[in-house]
């Protein structure tokens, strides 16, 4: 089968997957006691921002590959299309969190908030970059070029397979144009919407790895995800050119960036703990104090089981295997950006409580357990697994409305001849 | 043939060449002695003599002897330790990540790269081994055992960390550059008389390239580059290190390990770029280094400029972001400050020139790829410069400032390096084949201008529809 159905059962079973996602969050909202509703605020912006970044990362691992000349990935570049396709609703998750900041619905960032500025030396200093206007426009226009460069490589790829034939390579040629500029402009982007994002709600902590180490956590649970669709739709009979070999070689690419997302981590945290200045250090000190479980958890998931499961030749070619480590490892980056963003935003909390405080209310004080903050709770979870019916959804309409080979494509044969094993 | 090409990709191996030409093309140079060979070994021997006097000079009159002093510590020593171990990164590199990626461009210069990357390390090695001005006690920098009393080395200090990358890094470059070599030497040795085949036979150790040899050759390659491409990575993050865990602004910044890494390889392909543009001429290599190769290099020097241009910028950025007066002030000195034109050096060679290379003509063009290699090298040379120099002449008491400039005896143990380094390259462009000549024959198939490329593509649509 060449062609994907999204028939109405796969439909009705993501649709209950975001059911679960909604009736969660709005469960948060209801529920939650934390001054301007922090849990849920927090849930959305975490799982907004990771899932915009698997979208964003599976352009640049498109365009990377383009730039590259990769030939191996054609046999399923329709999928990594499809999660660049996702971009747009990202887009608007992020605006809703920036319409929030305007609508002062929530206190995600501290520095949104003018009376703290107004007192904060460090963050008026900052302010030229962290103000509401910068986050939104932003997003909107970082956000939007990179929908702008999906489409674009999109639309080239199916004209090719139209008009293109086996010695004409105007269409590729175009794509490598838009994929280098993209690569560039990427890097800058990506930086700064991290540091707007996620960076600035420790407004006053700062790490100059923080963007890439972020990124690559990205990249890893979008490799992880697009494994998983991928074998999922081979085992529904799509795609049946779709090999081991191509399969194997997303668990490199799995294994190799988990050990250099290790790499990222290693250096940002040893370089903080030896240098010992109290300005970084407060950052790590609070989640090794508070979030023993969060930080420890982010190291087992993410570095130790994959590292020691994927080891062995062997195991990324063994389909139980590999389903197994990417939905840990998948779940390890949902992890990971959840430690990054629960205990700053959990201080923002208390500095409101301090400031309620002084108001004469009674004030809350957040260094016990929390839940939702301290691990994640069943409304995390399920807030999760909306989210990732919102994306699978929206992966798989993009799916159903195109071939699934590029059949023009000049690495075709290439990709379906695709050979790794033993040596080849 | 094993596995379809695309035809977009452009042939590695150009001429039309057979298995026997390949080695009569590329073992050919190491049985004869030309006089220009000569010539370029005798001045880059005495280059090396006047560093060597220079060394001695060193130790002789002591570190007086160089410009260094108290607020500025450091100075060409370690810039030229960080420079050299930097290009000495591209070796590994191009054999073992481009090997684990399957890219067929490697074979064309992975031979002499890795070549440049030992003898890149040793004349880093120098440098630390130097730089104290008493070189006969460096055996202290080795744990083991001593009468030294509790006197043992601190582990603790990323200097020592240093010592074991690199010593690590230089073992394992020499054992996988060694392992490829084995087959080429046994093919000259097959084509040698006399003495020569003995020494040539001693070092192909036996090899008679059977289906077992090959078999294990090709684990052997495989758990190297693996063993290899860690290392890649660390050599240059230990170095790093050295200045991030301090706490001087400037030099303390967490993304320092990733950046370093890129510059190394930045500056790496460069050098391999200025020594195969030279080699492929005078050796009449350009069936083997085609233009494609050099394009390729030309896009990991625009992309390695651009990652480094990144962390410039984020530098930059979050100095300014954390708010925080002195490390502020650390690069505001860096662009304004008394080593402004380091600072335009670096930036001008790593961030804006190489963007020439978005032009396809000019990645394709010899001469502009050699120039410009140049101007990374010198560019990458600022970098530490800058890094180093115009950080350590700002420090927190404005009383010690002061501004450094090398004395004639650092310049020339730098000049001594240079000598040193082409030195030993003209001694293995005489001695061994410079492009992997097993290598080369083992993508012919797939890479040959007769078997893949456009024009092959038509000619078999030409032939089919007959």
């Amino acid at each position: 089968m060449s062609d994907f159905t999204f028939d109405g059962n796969r439909k009705k079973f993501l649709y209950g997957m975001m059911a679960v996602g909604l009736v969660c969050l709005l469960w948060t909202f209801f529920t939650d006691h934390t001054p301007g509703h922090m849990r849920f605020w927090t849930n959305f912006l975490h799982n907004s921002a990771f899932f915009t970044g698997i979208s964003f990362i599976s352009l640049f691992f498109l365009a990377a590959a383009i730039t590259a000349w990769g030939g191996w990935y054609i046999a399923f570049k329709r999928v990594v299309e499809a999660f660049t396709l996702f971009l747009p609703v990202g887009l608007v998750l992020m605006l809703i969190v920036a319409a929030g900041i305007w609508g002062h619905l929530h206190h995600l960032y501290h520095w949104a908030d003018p009376q703290a500025v107004a007192t904060d030396e460090v963050l008026q200093h900052k302010s030229a970059f962290l103000n509401k206007g910068w986050f939104t426009f932003g997003t909107l226009i970082f956000v939007g070029v990179w929908y702008w460069v999906a489409r674009k490589l999109r639309s080239l790829s199916l004209e090719e397979d139209e008009k293109g034939g086996p010695l004409n390579f105007t269409f590729h040629k175009q794509m490598r144009k838009y994929s280098a500029g993209f690569l560039l402009f990427a890097a800058f982007s990506s930086a700064a919407l991290i540091w707007l994002w996620l960076m600035s709600i420790d407004a006053h902590w700062y790490s100059t790895m923080y963007a890439w180490y972020m990124t690559a956590s990205w990249f890893v649970g979008a490799t992880a995800l697009m494994i998983l669709v991928l074998i999922w739709l081979r085992s529904n009979g799509y795609m049946p050119w779709l090999n081991d070999d191509h399969l194997h070689d997303m668990g490199k690419f799995m294994f190799a960036f988990s050990i250099f997302w290790t790499y990222l981590w290693y250096d940002q945290y040893m370089l903080i703990w030896y240098g010992n200045v109290g300005e970084e250090t407060i950052y790590f000190k609070e989640r090794l104090d508070n979030y023993p479980v969060l930080f420890y958890g982010n190291l087992i998931l993410n570095f130790v089981l994959p590292f020691l499961v994927l080891m062995p030749n062997t195991a990324k070619r063994k389909m139980g295997t590999l389903i197994f480590v990417s939905i840990l490892v998948f779940f390890g980056h949902w992890w990971d950006y959840f430690q990054a963003i629960k205990p700053g935003a959990l201080i923002n909390v208390q500095h409101l409580a301090h400031a309620a405080e002084e108001a004469g209310h009674a004030a809350e004080h957040g260094s016990h357990f929390v839940m939702g903050f301290t691990i994640p709770g069943l409304l995390e979870l399920g807030t999760l697994i909306g989210f990732l019916g919102l994306f699978l959804y929206v992966v798989m309409r993009q799916l159903e409305k195109v071939p699934l080979l590029p059949k023009n494509d000049p690495y075709k044969e290439e990709s379906l001849h695709h050979h790794v094993w033993p040596f080849g | 043939m094993s596995q379809p090409v695309s035809p977009i990709r452009e042939p590695l191996i150009t001429g039309h060449k057979t298995y026997h030409d390949i080695t009569e093309d590329l073992v050919s140079p190491t049985e004869k002695t030309t006089v220009s060979w000569a010539l370029a070994t005798m001045a880059s021997a005495l280059l090396l003599a006047y560093g060597v006097f220079c060394l001695i000079w060193t130790f002789w009159v002591g570190i007086g002897s160089w410009n260094v002093n108290r607020t500025i510590g450091w100075g060409y020593d370690i810039t030229n330790f960080v420079w050299w171990i930097g290009i000495g990164h591209a070796g590994t590199l191009i054999s073992a990540i481009l090997l684990l990626f399957r890219q067929k461009w490697r074979t064309g210069v992975n031979r002499a790269a890795e070549a440049m990357t030992i003898f890149a390390v040793m004349c880093a090695g120098l440098f630390p081994a130097t730089h104290t001005g008493r070189p006969w006690f460096d055996f202290f920098m080795f744990p083991y055992p001593n009468t030294r009393g509790p006197l043992w080395v601190n582990f603790n200090s990323p200097l020592l960390w240093d010592l074991f990358a690199i010593s690590t890094y230089f073992t394992v470059s020499l054992l996988f550059w060694y392992t490829g070599l084995v087959p080429d030497l046994a093919t000259v040795r097959d084509r040698a008389k006399g003495l020569r085949r003995k020494i040539y036979g001693f070092f192909a150790m036996g090899w008679t390239g059977s289906a077992k040899h090959w078999q294990r050759f090709e684990s052997l390659s495989l758990i190297l580059a693996g063993l290899a491409t860690p290392l890649v990575l660390s050599v240059h993050t230990i170095v790093s290190f050295d200045f991030a865990t301090s706490v001087i602004p400037g030099w303390h910044t967490t993304i320092f390990p990733p950046y370093f890494v890129a510059g190394a390889i930045f500056s790496g392909f460069a050098m391999v770029q200025t020594l195969m543009t030279i080699t492929r001429k005078l050796l009449k290599l350009e069936d083997y280094i085609t233009i494609a190769h050099i394009e390729s290099m030309n896009k990991v020097i625009l992309l390695t400029g651009w990652i480094v241009g990144t962390a410039y910028l984020t530098e930059l950025f979050i100095a300014w972001y954390s708010g925080y007066i002195y490390e502020m002030f650390a690069f505001y000195n860096r662009v304004f400050g008394p080593y402004y034109w380091a600072y335009i050096g670096m930036m001008g060679c790593n961030v804006l020139s190489p963007n020439i290379f978005w032009i396809k003509k000019f990645r394709r063009n010899v001469t502009i790829t050699f120039f410009m290699s140049i101007f990374v090298n010198i560019g990458m040379w600022f970098e530490r410069y800058v890094i180093i120099v115009s950080t350590l002449a700002r420090d927190y008491l404005p009383s010690s400032w002061s501004y450094y400039w090398p004395s004639w005896v650092e310049i020339g143990i730098y000049l001594g390096t240079f000598g040193l380094f082409f030195t030993l390259y003209l001694i293995f462009v005489k001695v061994a084949p410079v492009v992997a000549v097993a290598e080369v024959k083992a993508i012919l198939k797939t890479a040959g201008d007769q078997y893949v490329g456009v024009e092959a593509a038509k000619k078999a649509e030409a032939a089919a529809s007959h």
